[in-house]
């Protein structure tokens, strides 16, 4: 098999479930390292006054919230085990070269907002190599959709595209 | 910092928001690498990041897509981002002067929304450009 055909060989494969509960202390803690002093963010009357039901996260928190969401006790059984991209990732940093965070993306269909129990469901959605000055380039972009875990409604949705360089 | 509400009928294309100046220190990154649990000793430590041939620790990529996302959330109001896309184009430095740029590039309706288009970025003092990318956001309408 080429190196062109493992990187398609992942595209649509399964990287993660995992559901995570958006706590308001990250929330606000996170706010301020991203030198963000809104008070909606501490206080849930100002997040009234800015017509809000509850805190809302700042717009890369879903970034993180896996970090200190992810409670043991709730996760999925049927959580997709090892990573396919790590399968591709892996022997190419076995061999040498950097990892890049090229590119990120976060589309909200609502505000993610403390008290929230989010499901998200992780794909590759695309994989790809390419030569650029005298260099090569591996593309992997992953998607993770979060829905609302009593609605189902869709909440956010976040794209990472990471590149392996060598 | 949010508080006065931005409306969509206040808002021309064209128009930059408020820029956000702040100089990067190390306790930022260790503040940063606190609050996300990204602890990749290149953001703080600056033994294991000189020995690795950096002239100094460097910052997060995603502390300068969160800062030029308080800058968006300042002009739109929180809650109000509905997509948010930035490319990561170079390290951020601890004693750089990091400013962002936003600029309305667009607005429109979409089933009812009011919708506006932006195109934002942080650069340091030189102008050098550390993210790019862009954002949509749904404002209120006076109507």
């Amino acid at each position: 098999m080429s190196d062109g055909d493992a990187l398609s060989a992942i595209i649509g494969k399964p990287t993660s479930k995992s559901r995570v509960v958006i706590e308001r202390g990250p929330v606000t803690n996170f706010a301020i390292a991203v030198c963000d002093h809104n008070p909606v963010y501490r206080d849930s009357k100002a997040a009234e006054a800015a017509g809000l039901d509850a805190i809302p996260v700042p717009p890369t928190f879903p970034f993180v919230m896996e970090t200190w969401g992810r409670f043991a006790e709730i996760q999925p059984e049927d959580a997709p085990r090892g990573n396919p991209m790590g399968e591709v990732i892996g022997p190419l940093m076995a061999k040498g070269g950097i990892i890049l965070h090229g590119e990120q993306e976060f589309e909200y269909h609502r505000p993610v907002k403390v008290g929230d129990v989010l499901y998200g469901e992780g794909k590759v959605v695309d994989a790809y190599a390419k030569e650029s000055k005298g260099k090569t380039m591996t593309f992997v972009v992953t998607e993770v959709a979060w829905r609302d875990e009593t609605t189902g409604e869709p909440v956010v949705t976040t794209r990472m595209n990471i590149i392996h360089r060598a | 910092m949010g508080e006065e509400k931005l409306y969509f009928e206040d808002v021309k294309e064209g128009a930059e928001a408020p820029v956000k100046s702040h100089t990067l220190t190390r306790t930022d990154l260790v503040r940063y690498a606190g609050a996300s649990g990204d602890y990749n000793p290149m953001h703080h430590d600056e033994v294991i990041a000189t020995a690795s041939g950096q002239p100094s620790v460097f910052g997060h990529g995603m502390f300068s897509m969160g800062l030029l996302g308080t800058a968006l959330t300042d002009f739109v109001g929180a809650g109000n981002v509905v997509r948010y896309r930035v490319r990561f184009s170079r390290q951020t430095w601890p004693g750089e002067e990091l400013s962002t740029k936003i600029v309305v590039t667009a607005k429109r309706e979409d089933g009812g929304r009011h919708l506006v288009d932006l195109e934002c970025s942080l650069a340091n003092g030189d102008g050098e450009v550390k993210v790019v990318g862009e954002a949509t956001a749904v404002l209120p309408s006076r109507s």
